[in-house]
């Protein structure tokens, strides 16, 4: 229903988006028209580049820094291309978008030029924001922390981190920075006691320094934060040390102060401890050993909740055993960490099996007759231990199990042995307080290489070289075969899945999956990027891994040289573990994550939203599809609004499935006469065009009953419905194509589901092409992802690349010969026919299978190019596992 | 398990030479686990100093360095050790500098950036063709 007063807002909305509002063009549309087809093949290759970069973050592919540079210049090139595109289709200068484009462009250009494009300016910033990315600014040991916390999803304390920035200020503001670079300068190298003198002045004055007042205040508003989430209970802190360069490389052990145990209103005095901390004999001339410059000295200072251990230790992935032992081992003691970490007193010592499930080797139980305490006003003191515990070991096997798991998912995301600190409170919750790369190096390197090559040469290969990679990484395990309808609930720990599709379903299983492998699917998904954001070792499409694998086999996975053997093949594992560097720790792999990170993401999804506008662009990505929206917005006023203007009758087309679809004819792509209003479907020539309707209509997949709807989607189209009318109610149900002999492009609106064409299939194959693009609909989140879920498997099956944006699929299809691509574009007929009302019947995941399976059934009269090929087949098993 | 040694001798010999640390450190350990015995160097000069101590089987390098080029480099390996192997790894391919490379005496040409197994490929397939 709609008011008159609605019909005013509508109005005045649209006042409101006027410049929008179509210029009279004063161009020829045969110009304008060529400019509509430049934006699409730009777009087309803007969307390819950014695969190429996300297919190089794999791990499959060798690539450098000039690369990085190249593909950046290029990818900024064809953007600013688009833009000056659609200034000319409609006549608009698009300022917002030439600004947005400046900015993103300006951002990549500092991120390449080794420049932080988001300095961290503020002095304190909460642990929820970190993540490895952010080391300059939090120190390693943080921002180690922060994957921990926020990529892992483990359990670790609330706190903030006083940032290197703060530092800086601190320092300057004391006038310590020129005085420290004067002291070294004057220092006789061998002289200990000047240097120590040295020590102890900078100490001192350090000690004594003012902390600036915007770093007190904003140290005061993260304490306000921690204490509101902890409701009013008083707080305790640690207050510790994270310098640039602790924790990687070198480990600086034990070099640097931590305060346990401080109330808020010892913060500040802690947090001048810590600092001074860097500048102790012992730890300075670690520094200088190491060879690190006093320009590279700069320390952050964390603040976490304290956790009321009952017990804490250390563990190392790797124990310090020869290699082939494959064991790890925990340290544990009662009360707070020191005492083990730092050797103050008895311990208990675990060694467990790093396979699944971790058995226990064996123990060794200490006589812990002390433990360290938090004193109630600060501090820490020493207590007795019970008698009857004492003698007790202090972990549990359930608790070893807890801690072993999440250990070895440290390790695997940093592909380094690991030297976790952590602790148990009352409750049994388990805390990581940190976590930092053990070194551990073959002691013959000579002779751990041999071993390899003797073991991947015994070693059965199953199959290798199929498909891609999307994460590499070596994982061994048992497989577990994932059905279509499997919830995933008990996906076993440590497993291998093997799948037949890629699907965002699995996001549930990456913490507990070792590896995944899948039958079919793209390096660009959702679960793609998932698997890299885990660094679980993926490999997708390898179209046998279902046939092959079967749940329970012992596989080892190979994800770099993508190689799957039979078995276990520990000395892989080895090798990954111990070589020099990991490539996702390396410069070039970190500076294309960061540029991808301001082309790729897609903001702007919803072209009804209100925030589906140019300002609103934060990547290429956006920009891109912005002007993509726009010029086809444009392109169908022209057609609609200025017919007379480009000379061509617009001709209604007459077929017995209700289209309503107009076409203008450029060149030969219908047999009437130029004047004609009105064109059969027998009498189109365009070959595209040609296939399209035949697919629509001889396929019998166009059912014209509308399906019975649920409540809940009547209620969701009708949302939706309203939304579309707001944005531009002249558009729905008027639809366009363009064509001649060879070439369509189409705008196809059929209900709620929009399809977009473009497609050129002539007799010389280099020149074919299919562009189809198709967006959103009717019903709920599930059942339009079950959908694009479905379109994208049906176009992959038929050869189409395909990547898919949440409501949003575009699939590509190139340099086939014509009588192929006629086969492609009647199975695109097809499918727009199937998909018209598909949603509602996708009530649950199954469904998606049993759909493909009757698509493909039926399509396959249509598409018999030759008898004996058949273009597209369900390999699957998952045609056995339905019903 | 065999003797460390006997086993050494079989094992071919590489030398990688390319500026971007990032190749060496990707490409060393790739071939280690392939079973290649692999020297790296970042630098042309000593790269050069190196092929004129020990004669290496195959031979993997960049075109465009600082210092001596590629192409340079390439020509001095083959005066030095003919029955050398050499690939030519480049991110700025073109046809002029792959036929010069192949006039030089390229085994083969290969762009940047490239598949892991691509690049091992090249090298087993030049060692066939050694073989042969």
């Amino acid at each position: 229903m709609v008011t008159g007063e609605m019909i005013n807002v509508i109005d005045g909305l649209k006042g409101l988006f006027s410049f929008w509002s179509p210029q009279k063009p004063t161009l020829p549309f045969s110009v304008l028209f060529k400019k509509f087809r430049s934006i699409l093949e730009r777009n087309n290759r803007i969307l390819e580049l950014m695969s190429d970069m996300g297919d190089k973050l794999g791990g499959d592919y060798v690539f450098d820094r000039q690369y990085v540079l190249d593909i950046s210049e290029k990818i900024g090139d064809l953007v600013f291309k688009l833009i000056s595109d659609l200034c000319v289709m409609t006549q608009n200068e698009n300022v917002d978008l030439f600004i947005a484009f400046e900015r993103i462009q300006h951002e990549i250009q500092e991120e390449l030029a080794g420049r932080r494009a988001f300095p961290m300016t503020r002095p304190t910033v909460l642990l929820d924001e970190l993540n490895g990315d952010l080391n300059e600014e939090v120190g390693n040991k943080f921002a180690n922390l922060g994957d921990i916390r926020n990529t892992l999803g483990l359990p670790t304390m609330d706190g903030f981190v006083i940032t290197t920035r703060a530092f800086f200020d601190f320092m300057e503001a004391n006038g310590l920075l020129s005085h420290v670079e004067n002291s070294l300068a004057a220092l006789d190298a061998k002289d200990e006691a000047a240097f120590e003198a040295m020590c102890d002045d900078v100490r001192g004055r350090i000690l004594k320094g003012t902390i600036p007042r915007h770093v007190i205040s904003s140290m005061n508003g993260m304490l306000d934060i921690l204490e509101s989430r902890a409701r009013g209970k008083p707080l305790r802190f640690a207050v510790r040390s994270s310098a640039w360069g602790e924790d990687s490389e070198f480990s600086f052990a034990g070099q640097y102060e931590s305060v346990l145990n401080v109330p808020r209103k010892g913060i500040a005095e802690a947090y001048r401890r810590v600092l001074a901390g860097a500048y102790a004999p012992e730890a300075w001339r670690y520094r200088l050993h190491r060879g690190y410059r006093e320009s590279e000295m700069a320390m952050a200072v964390g603040c976490q909740v304290m956790v009321e251990a009952e017990v804490s230790g250390a563990m190392y992935t790797y124990a310090p055993l020869p290699l082939e032992q494959e064991a790890m081992v925990i340290s544990a003691a009662w009360g707070l960490g020191p005492a083990v970490v730092e050797g103050l007193a008895e311990s208990d010592t675990f060694v467990l099996d790093r396979l699944p499930p971790h058995r226990l080797l064996s123990e060794e139980l200490g006589r812990k007759a002390s433990k360290m305490v938090m004193e109630p006003d600060g501090g820490t003191a020493w207590d007795e231990v019970p008698q009857r515990l004492r003698d007790e070991p202090c972990l549990s096997s359930e608790y070893i199990q807890r801690l072993a798991q999440a250990a070895i998912m440290i390790e695997r995301y940093y592909r380094r042995p690991q030297d976790v600190e952590w602790a148990f409170d009352s409750k049994g919750n388990l805390y990581i307080l940190q976590s930092r790369p053990l070194n551990v190096r073959p002691n013959q390197p000579e002779r751990h290489r041999l071993y390899i090559d003797q073991a991947t040469l015994s070693a059965h290969v199953l199959f290798s070289g199929k498909g891609t990679v999307v994460q590499g990484g070596v994982a061994s395990g048992k497989v577990y075969v994932a059905r279509t309808d499997d919830d995933l609930r008990d996906f076993p720990y440590g497993a291998i899945l093997v799948a037949r599709y890629t699907s965002p379903k699995y996001s549930r299983v990456m913490r507990k999956a070792r590896g995944i492998l899948t039958d079919v699917g793209s390096a660009t998904g959702h679960m793609a990027t998932l698997a890299r954001e885990y660094r679980v070792p993926t490999v997708v499409d390898t179209g046998v891994a279902t046939k092959v694998l079967k749940t329970g086999d012992e596989v080892t996975l190979d994800a770099l040289r993508n190689v799957v053997y039979e078995g276990t093949v520990k000395e892989l594992s080895q090798f990954e573990i111990t070589q020099e560097e990991v490539f996702e720790e390396s410069y070039e792999y970190r500076m294309l994550r960061r540029v991808l990170k301001k082309v790729n993401p897609l903001n702007l999804v919803d072209p009804h939203s209100e925030y589906f506008k140019a300002a609103r662009c934060q990547t290429f990505h956006d920009i891109t599809r912005f002007v993509h929206e726009k010029a086809v917005e444009r392109l169908i006023d022209l057609s609609e609004n200025y017919q007379r203007y480009h000379d061509r009758t617009p001709k209604r087309l007459e077929s017995s499935i209700p289209l309503g679809l107009v076409i203008i004819d450029i060149d030969k792509g219908t047999s009437v006469p130029a004047q004609a209003r009105s064109v059969t479907v027998e009498q189109i020539e365009s070959t595209p065009m040609k296939a399209l309707l035949q697919g629509l209509s001889e396929s019998g997949m166009w059912e014209t009953n509308p399906v019975a709807v649920d409540l809940g989607s009547l209620m969701s189209s009708f949302t939706r419905t309203f939304s579309s009318s707001l944005a531009g109610p002249e558009q729905v149900g008027r639809n366009l194509a363009v064509i001649s002999n060879n070439y369509m492009n189409l705008h196809l609106r059929l209900g709620y589901h929009f399809n977009i064409l473009d497609a050129y299939i002539g007799d010389e194959l280099n020149d074919n092409y299919i562009y189809f693009r198709f967006l959103g609909g009717v019903s709920n989140l599930q059942r339009r992802s079950r959908r694009a879920r479905f379109i994208a498997e049906v176009m992959e099956c038929f050869d189409f690349r395909v990547e898919v944006h949440g409501d949003l699929i575009v699939g590509r299809l190139k340099k086939m010969s014509k009588e192929w691509m006629v086969a492609k574009m009647k199975v695109i007929g097809g499918l727009i026919g199937y998909t018209r009302q598909l949603d509602v019947s996708m009530i649950s995941d199954e469904q998606v299978a049993l759909h493909l399976a009757e698509f493909i059934k039926r399509i396959q009269v249509l598409t018999e190019v030759r008898d004996d090929v058949p273009m597209c087949e369900l390999r699957s098993k998952d045609a056995d596992s339905n019903p | 398990m065999m003797s460390p040694c006997a086993n050494c001798a079989q094992k071919t010999q590489i030398l990688i030479l390319d500026d971007e640390p990032i190749v060496c450190k990707r490409l060393r350990p790739a071939f280690q686990k392939a079973g290649y015995e692999v020297e790296t160097f970042n630098d042309s000069a000593s790269a050069m100093a190196r092929i004129e101590e020990k004669q290496f089987d195959i031979v993997i390098t960049d075109l465009k360095m600082k210092g001596v080029d590629g192409m340079h480099f390439l020509e001095r390996i083959k005066e030095i050790a003919p029955n050398t192997g050499v690939i030519v790894i480049t991110g700025f391919a073109t046809s002029e500098s792959a036929k010069e490379s192949f006039r030089k005496g390229a085994f083969d040409f290969v762009a940047k950036p490239f598949k892991l197994n691509e690049i091992i490929d090249t090298v087993r397939r030049l060692e066939e063709n050694r073989r042969r």
